[in-house]
């Protein structure tokens, strides 16, 4: 119980306090999770060169990261289908919260917050009803559940907010799965993915579904550029031979785009595992870990610039020269697409699906 | 830290032979674990399913001896071809639906005992249960119907009808993988190829085997073994695999066999010399659970049984070292981190 005296207490360290900024965490460029060799898994924060500026111990295998605006905060959330995040101070490496989900759901691994971050924002599965939802969390206020909103489909994934604005587009990746099953997909013949943007209120501005033809066709990872374009990566769930294209680029009010690779197609194994905008956004690049393959695509024509090899790749995150890529094997390297491509050397861990690039 | 100089000294060493792998001596590899392993194996698991679910239809008797027998080849059958979840298998989620385990929440007793209780007529039709909840299908379900007393309570001629059902839906799987398999997805992984839809080379070929190798490994030594071992202070022998119907340690024994198999077929080009520790680790397993007198893991929970079991559990970590320091380099495959886990 908080007494009034150390309620004055709490408010006065909060206002003499100076505020800590990512700064004071070494100002990383990226956030990533690993596997050390000792088999723990661990938080990293990475330079523009994925080069370790911090590194923080996680309970458990993470997914993805939500990376504070401004102070250096970072939520990991344990992949799929975990029901706990942690918020991570990234200064002093304590854990300052840890957010469980209210009972009955459980989290997807991603996360988003409000521009002012003040607002934390989690795709959940209430599974009982296989429903998704968009939970809301007070980060100003220790984290407080505050409530929740449909999220538009089953199954959402990935949620990311566009730039200047307050409007969240959110992956609805449209397999349902309950915790009894594990991962076991309950509704492939009936599944129906799509994108979702809903405005700060929750209210759904625009539903985009792909063609019925593609409705096997998992939405599942976004990326946004500056200009409020969409990027999403998609995974496939129908017949193993038909090698459907696997990324999409959305604007608001617009049909979305299909990007193919032509005879390069199959060689992402009908899987994408991240999607990222080159830095000036003229590409758009999806990795696939299942056959070590990254794809960067021209935004202007949709054409494939560059088909890469890189074994157990998954991560990809913008880079002012193009992209970064992580994988498995602790390879990281900075791609200009069609151009040089340097390998950052290979750290002594194995890098976990996603890289998260964070802009402060 | 990993030693530069010993990975260097072993590529040096290995050069040669990811050279002549690369000739394309590779698809014979694969030809072999096809015709050797996986199209017997599938229509093993065809063949015993159908007896099984002659033998349900004959006599439903849950303590019949023809039925339990026909229940034990078929799940043998089933343990033989259990570490290649890749193609046929997972359309569908077939695996899943032939065998849901482990299963933490109970969801297996769960769901039958829903059924039994409401005596829902989804047993009737073969196609709708083919659409009922994964956990009330496949061999744990069935094992289930016939080993645990407490789920027997209801009426005798529901029961059978589930049983039958159940017996009818898992033949109707295993005939759906080996009529996939047979001749469709041979033909594929047999020949990969520019315009083939999955598999683009024979490296891609390999590594699907591969893979199944490795997590097969794992699966045992981590779920079949790791689970009922638990910790020191809290061993879980209920957790062992199907020990309701005293299979625990046939499960590991045969698969040790089928992966081991599996994993001299890949190393088959390799020169005695340095499959060596591959061929001790095999032998070493094999004798090892050849020879462990505890057939549904009890032995966790004594001090000398757990020793066995956690011995038994290192050979089969021993034999996934091996296969990755014979096999990996040799074909040029690597497991992947992230490709094996997606999401």
């Amino acid at each position: 119980m908080t007494s009034r005296r150390t309620f004055l207490k709490s408010l006065l360290v909060a206002s003499t306090l100076p505020a800590l900024s990512w700064a004071d965490a070494g100002s990383p460029a990226y956030l990533a999770a690993a596997r050390r060799p000792d088999g723990a898994f661990w938080l990293y924060g990475l330079s523009e060169t994925g080069s370790e500026i911090f590194s923080l111990p996680l309970p458990t295998r993470g997914h993805a990261a939500a990376a504070h605006p401004r102070r250096p905060e970072a939520v990991a959330f344990a992949r799929r289908p975990g029901t706990f995040a942690i918020v991570l101070d990234c200064v002093s490496g304590q854990v300052k919260r840890r957010l469980d989900a209210p009972e009955g759901r459980h989290y997807y691994g991603h996360g988003c917050f409000s521009s002012d971050g003040r607002l934390l924002f989690t795709p959940e599965n209430l599974y009982a009803e296989g429903a998704g939802r968009i939970g809301v969390w007070d980060a100003s206020n220790g984290y407080a559940r505050l409530g929740d909103f449909d999220s538009g489909g089953i199954g959402p994934h990935d949620i990311q907010r566009l730039p200047g604005s307050e409007v969240k587009v959110i992956a609805n990746g449209g397999i349902r799965t309950h915790p009894d099953t594990g991962r076991i997909k309950l509704n492939i013949d009936t599944m129906q993915p799509n994108l979702t943007y809903v405005d700060e209120d929750g209210s759904i501005l625009e539903t985009v579904e792909l063609a019925p033809e593609l409705h096997q066709n998992s939405i599942r990872h976004l990326a946004i550029h500056d200009d409020g374009l969409v990027a999403f990566a998609m995974q496939w769930e129908g017949d193993p031979t038909r090698n459907p294209p696997l990324l999409g680029l959305h604007r608001r009010g617009a049909a979305p785009r299909l990007l193919e690779a032509g005879m390069e197609q199959p060689r992402m194994r009908g899987y994408a595992g991240s999607v990222a905008f080159s830095g000036d956004g003229r590409f758009a690049g999806i990795t696939s870990p299942r056959g070590s393959m990254v794809h960067f695509f021209r935004v202007a024509d949709g054409g494939l610039a560059e088909a890469l090899a890189q074994a157990d790749v998954c991560g990809l995150a913008a880079h002012a020269l193009g992209f970064v890529t992580t994988d498995g094997t602790g390879g990281c390297r900075v791609i200009v697409p069609g151009g040089k491509v340097t390998d950052e050397g290979r750290a002594e861990v194995a890098w976990d699906n996603h890289l998260v690039r964070l802009n402060v | 830290m990993m030693c530069r100089k010993t990975a260097a000294a072993l590529c040096l060493a290995l050069w040669p032979l990811a050279a002549a792998a690369a000739g394309g001596d590779d698809l014979d590899l694969v030809a072999k674990a096809v015709d050797v392993q996986i199209l017997p194996g599938y229509e093993t698991l065809a063949a015993a399913s159908a007896e099984l679910d002659a033998a349900a239809a004959e006599d439903c008797d849950p303590e019949g001896e023809t039925l339990r027998d026909a229940y034990n080849s078929a799940f043998d059958a089933w343990i033989g071809v259990s570490h290649l979840r890749f193609g046929p298998s997972e359309t569908d989620n077939r695996a899943f639906a032939l065998a849901f385990w482990p299963d933490d929440r109970g969801a297996s007793r769960k769901t039958l005992a829903g059924l039994i209780r409401e005596e829902d007529p989804v047993v009737n039709d073969a196609e709708s249960f083919g659409n009922v909840s994964i956990a009330a299908r496949g061999f744990f379900a069935l094992e289930m119907m016939l080993y645990d007393g407490s789920l027997s309570e209801g009426d005798p001629g529901y029961s059978c009808r589930l049983v039958r059902a159940i017996t009818r839906d898992i033949a109707t799987t295993a005939a759906a993988i080996e009529a996939d398999w047979d001749p469709a997805y041979a033909e594929l992984i047999l020949h990969p190829g520019p315009e083939n839809p999955i598999y683009l080379s024979d490296l891609e070929a390999l590594q699907e085997l591969y893979k199944a190798l490795m997590t097969g490994l794992e699966f045992t030594a981590d779920s079949r073994l790791g689970r009922p071992l638990g910790t020191f202070e809290k061993p879980r022998p209920k957790r062992a695999e199907a020990w309701r119907s005293g299979r625990s340690l046939r499960d590991v024994q045969i698969s040790i066999a089928a992966t081991s198999a599996l994993a001299e077929i890949l190393a088959s080009d390799v020169p005695e010399e340095t499959r060596a520790p591959l061929d001790v680790a095999v032998e070493r397993a094999g004798r090892l659970a050849g020879r462990l007198d505890d057939p549904i893991f009890t032995g966790v929970e004594t001090p000398t049984g757990r020793l066995r079991i956690e011995v038994l559990q290192q050979a089969v970590n021993d034999v996934r070292d091996a296969s990755q320091a014979v096999i990996g380099p040799a074909l040029g495959v690597s497991q992947g981190f992230n490709s094996l886990d997606g999401d």
